[in-house]
């Protein structure tokens, strides 16, 4: 290694200079790099907004009271719904979900899960179509989750991904609701 | 819910439910490094809490005022495992100052809490899971305590595994490491018990 | 050229960095879930690791002693950084699954470990060979213990499903839980081998 003592200075020096070296060194990747990452998040958003309005072919954005809110257009350039991200927490962190409602029939039309963490193999299933299909026009508002589902706002739920289950039961409820609250009545 | 209560269930959640080591899989190094005896593992356990607390502490105030509001989150890595990196420095000078003999009964530990993956952890968790000053600070206090929960239990463990007739490749890291699953699993039940 | 041979087999068994240094265990135990995370995991350290030692040993004799600890940091996590953000921006699935981890490869003690007690002392062409050996050490042993729990755990490797929908897969494999038992089973394995291989070598 380098001199015994060197001065103060020159560790000083050192560490600056690979610091400040490799901070330009980060920009230029950050730079590089992000239009990238931008762009899968923007492809995510869309994936995901195109499939809890099932009618919808674009969307645009709206915000309202620090909340991000995407109206949804068909081809006839008809609005067909809103969509909103909604987190709740899972096991093991916050479940990401998008929601989307009618505001004509104040009705749920669909869900899908954007991030996640759980556990695979069994939180991890809340990705599965058959589970999300559980949200496909449900009224706006409070659901249960139960083995058998009889009445409206009963959701079927999965084994062994309870917490997981509730996690989405609950953003889409509380998306629903932002929707509505937002929305519903007055546009 | 009142943000005492919120606090309180982060606390708990932090400690039990998602416990950093037997859950999460951080803090894995020194948790099989210092933990054949309890008071060592302890002692360790208080160090890391309190380096622990005052990173959470000083991620927050740097990630909001300089990284955040100057367009630096790019650097984000580094700035926290400078601050991280000074942090365990100054705690060893105390430790050096205050007691003698707990910094040689540490030795090279001491060092090593700076690459302790549950420090770095718990500080990217801050801006991640957005939580404000206040739950910063107890989320990295939670994060040393469910630490040293772990560390210690498992020094309790292997203290009494000292008399026991352990097969000799199992002998160490291996058994820690079943030791470990098996208490995780106990861990486990806390699943649930609070959604934070 | 022996001398290289030899210092590259260090880092597969011999000083394996998993289970003789006991190094890198939070990523062996947290990502190694599936083969395809386990494998992503390996090589993404492998790289960190041995650029880090690359620049390490071609700066090793510019850096004062008594920063050189700090002054490696610096280096590994710079690297971390940007794998962090190629990842996020080519492989978008990998970087989701490995999330926090990534940037925790720079607490990966392995890293500063070989810097430390190698790269910083050791010419460039030894320095990276170290660096590719202990890599592929440490990528084996996550791709070995995530087909393990893969296969208990979800009855596939490399998401193609082995077992069929008959298999009652256990789930512990893939919790936390399964982790460190499965660690420690392969690493009493290991030892058990080593020391009927060292038996018969006296």
């Amino acid at each position: 290694m380098a001199d015994q003592r060197a001065s103060i200075k020159r560790l000083i020096f050192t560490l600056t200079f690979i610091g400040v070296f490799g901070s330009l060194f980060l920009a230029f990747v950050f730079n590089w790099t992000n239009p990238y990452i931008l762009e899968h998040e923007a492809r995510a958003r869309e994936e995901a907004i195109l499939t809890v309005l099932p009618d919808a072919v674009r969307y645009e954005e709206e915000e309202r009271n620090d909340y991000t809110f995407y109206r949804g257009y068909d081809e006839q350039d008809q609005e067909v719904g809103i969509a909103v991200e909604y987190s709740e927490a899972g096991y093991q962190a916050f479940v990401y979900v998008m929601v989307g409602v009618d505001l004509n029939r104040e009705e749920v039309v669909g869900a899908h899960v954007l991030n996640h963490q759980e556990t695979p193999g069994l939180g991890a299933r809340i990705t599965e179509e058959d589970f999300l299909n559980n949200f496909r026009d449900l009224p706006v508002g409070e659901y249960e989750v139960v083995d058998s589902p009889e009445e409206e706002y009963e959701i079927e739920g999965i084994a062994g991904a309870t917490i997981s289950v509730e996690a989405v039961k609950e953003a889409v409820s509380g998306g629903g609701m932002l929707i509505m609250e937002h929305f519903g009545g007055d546009r | 819910m009142i943000e005492f209560e919120y606090l309180l269930f982060l606390f708990l959640g932090t400690v039990l439910v998602n416990n950093f080591v037997l859950i999460q899989f951080l803090g894995i190094c020194p948790f099989l490094g210092v933990s054949s005896y309890v008071e060592t593992a302890f002692n360790m356990g208080l160090a890391t809490t309190f380096v622990m607390t005052m990173t959470a502490f000083i991620v927050y105030l740097v990630n909001t005022f300089i990284l955040e509001a100057f367009n630096l989150v790019f650097l984000q890595y580094m700035a926290f495992i400078i601050v991280i990196a000074s942090l365990v420095q100054l705690v060893e000078m105390v430790i050096r100052y205050v007691s003698p003999v707990l910094y040689k009964a540490l030795g090279i530990y001491l060092p090593l809490i700076t690459t302790n993956c549950a420090i770095m952890g718990m500080a990217l968790m801050i801006p991640l899971e957005g939580y404000n000053f206040i739950e910063s600070i107890v989320f990295g206090f939670a994060a040393g305590v469910g630490f040293t929960l772990a560390i210690v239990l498992i020094a309790g463990l292997r203290e009494k595994l000292q008399f026991e007739d352990v097969p000799e490749s199992l002998q160490g890291v291996p058994i820690t490491l079943i030791m470990a699953g098996i208490m995780g699993l106990a861990f486990m039940g806390f699943a649930g018990m609070i959604t934070v | 050229m022996k001398n290289l041979i030899s210092i590259f087999r260090n880092g597969l068994w011999a000083e394996n960095p998993v289970f003789k240094l006991v190094l890198g265990l939070c990523p062996a135990l947290a990502v190694t879930n599936t083969v395809v995370n386990g494998f992503a995991m390996g090589l993404a350290t492998s790289f960190v690791l041995i650029a880090s030692e690359i620049v390490i040993s071609l700066i090793r004799d510019y850096i004062p002693d008594d920063v050189r600890i700090p002054s490696f940091i610096l280096v590994i996590v710079i690297f971390v950084t940007f794998t962090d953000y190629f990842l996020a921006a080519f492989f978008p699935e990998i970087s989701n699954a490995l999330a926090l981890f990534i940037p925790l490869i720079v607490t990966n003690c392995l890293i500063l470990g070989r810097s430390e007690a190698f790269a910083s002392k050791n010419p460039l062409h030894k320095s990276i060979t170290d660096a590719v050996g202990m890599g592929i050490g440490f990528t084996w042993v996550l791709v070995v213990l995530s087909g393990i729990r893969e296969f208990l755990g979800m009855g596939s490797l490399m998401g193609v499903d082995i077992l069929g929908a008959e298999y009652t897969e256990m789930i512990i494999m893939i919790l936390p839980s399964g982790a460190f038992l499965t660690l420690g089973a392969m690493v009493g394995v290991i030892k058990a081998i080593d020391r009927k291989v060292g038996a018969r070598n006296d």
